[in-house]
């Protein structure tokens, strides 16, 4: 495996993303509530660029009528035909099988690093 | 001069034809924009409040986030940035407009509608089509006003740029009946074809998006669009349109395609039963829609199968008369390799063939 430093811990507060290419993959890095998560830019469903899309919580499953916000900051929503995705997980939220490519992130000496 | 720079090497099957999209819905950057081309009173109320149709952000629904012009504009309203964007990344030769003006044919006032239309036609004209040679325009015109519309058309037909009529796929009476005739016998007189895309349902004085009411969610009404187009060519069958203008070719844009096998043969068995009060109608219908009717292959259907799909295209003849089209900006559009799981035949037909015999390209 081979570690990439993406940027320093301090330059990705939680909320935000980073869009970058690592290998020549476009991936996207994100603080979710302090912890870091990478996920490959591609959608599972056409290859759109899921990682620029809006990031925000959703509607769980409920009765009719009944709303439940839910996953607050962890949903990701593919900016083409509007897929989402938890960015905890990677999991599509309408079948978990399908789930977005991801790679393992740690934090290194308040560096950034993604395992390719 | 342009700075855009051409694309990278395309792969080997891409490189065997060319690429025509079909669906372009180009758009103003404000409303402020048509107003140079306006005379009043339409000038002054184009900007006031309330004075517009108010369906065209239901039936736009959300646009790709990623079109959204670099200034920070509505999708679809920087030449330079759609043509970077859509025709030269996306490996796109030829590009037809079809605009968002059409469904004004349910505005209250035929007259604004009628200027509003012929004014977003000039626009066209003289803001995407002059500078870019890549790009083809349909005439908008106002289907609740035919004669205007047919004015219109004779107006702009002439042009080589313009390759099409469009007309929105909501109208008020289906549009196989004869108050719309004087439309196709003016696309007709300049050999154009008629296309007929999604418009607003359910707002102006169009009647509900269903024949049982209004639904609540965007999802509903999306999900049942295909319903109006099969009503608009079973009508057209019904009519006897393609009877009395044999040269006549239609454009289902936008309309989806999987419906299509079961009314081809739906008005098939009815027609045999049925003949003797339609006896204007003296073939089997699906033969008569081989022949005229043309369907873009936006929003490309998928099913669990994808061999399920190709069969579909089988059923309908796709292979002459499937139109590929990115219904860019749209949320819903397609890229062009959703098509690449297909035979080369059919990718070749799609992409190229078809559209350059039907407009003449």
């Amino acid at each position: 495996m081979a570690r990439h430093l993406v940027c320093r811990a301090s330059d990705l507060p939680p909320g935000t993303r980073r869009i970058v290419t690592l290998a020549g993959r476009s991936i996207g890095v994100f603080n979710v509530k302090g912890e870091f998560y990478a996920l490959r830019n591609a959608c599972v469903h056409n290859q759109g660029p899921v990682c620029v899309g809006r990031v925000s919580g959703t509607y769980l499953p409920s009765a009719p009528d009944e709303y439940r916000p839910g996953l607050e900051g962890r949903v990701l929503r593919c900016p083409w035909h509007g897929w989402e995705y938890d960015i905890t997980t990677a999991e599509s939220l309408i079948d978990p099988t399908q789930k977005l490519r991801s790679y393992p992130v740690t934090v290194d000496d308040g560096n950034v690093v993604v395992d390719l | 001069m342009s700075t855009l720079s051409r694309p990278e090497e395309q792969t080997a099957s891409e490189k065997a034809y060319r690429v025509i999209d079909t669906d372009i819905h180009h758009s103003l950057p404000s409303w402020e924009a048509l107003q140079p081309y306006l005379d009043e009173p339409w000038r002054t109320k184009i900007v006031a409040p309330n004075s517009r149709v108010g369906g065209l952000g239901v039936e736009a629904g959300r646009s790709r986030l990623d079109s959204t012009p670099p200034d920070g504009g509505t999708p679809g309203s920087d030449p330079e940035f759609l043509v970077q964007q859509l025709i030269v990344e996306n490996h796109v030769d030829i590009g037809i407009l079809t605009g968002n003006i059409y469904g004004w044919n349910v505005h209250p006032n035929p007259e604004y509608a009628n200027a509003v239309i012929a004014a977003f036609n000039d626009y066209t004209i003289d803001k995407w089509l002059t500078p870019h040679d890549q790009l083809r325009g349909s005439i908008t015109v106002n289907a609740n006003d035919p004669e205007a519309a047919a004015a219109e058309i004779d107006r702009l037909g002439p042009r080589d740029d313009m390759v099409m009529v469009i007309i929105g796929a909501t109208s008020t009476s289906p549009y196989g009946q004869k108050y719309y005739h004087p439309i196709y016998e003016a696309a007709i007189r300049h050999n154009l074809p008629v296309g007929i895309h999604v418009s607003a349902a359910g707002t102006g004085i169009a009647h509900s998006a269903t024949a049982v009411g209004t639904p609540r969610t965007f999802f509903e009404y999306h999900s049942g669009l295909p319903r109006i187009y099969m009503t608009q060519l079973i009508s057209l069958i019904g009519e006897g349109v393609f009877e009395k203008y044999p040269e006549l070719k239609w454009v289902f844009i936008e309309s989806g395609v999987v419906w299509l096998p079961h009314v081809m043969w739906r008005l098939d068995k009815e027609w045999k039963g049925l003949r003797r009060e339609v006896p204007w109608v003296k073939r089997p219908p699906s033969e008569v829609i081989k022949e005229h009717c043309y369907f873009t292959t936006q929003p490309l259907e998928e099913p669990p199968n994808e061999d399920w799909l190709l069969q579909i295209f089988d059923m309908i003849n796709g292979e002459q008369c499937l139109l590929y089209a990115s219904d860019y900006p749209h949320w819903d559009f397609d890229a062009l390799h959703v098509l690449n799981h297909l035979p080369p035949n059919y990718r070749r037909a799609i992409f190229q063939d078809n559209a350059q015999r039907l407009f003449n390209l």
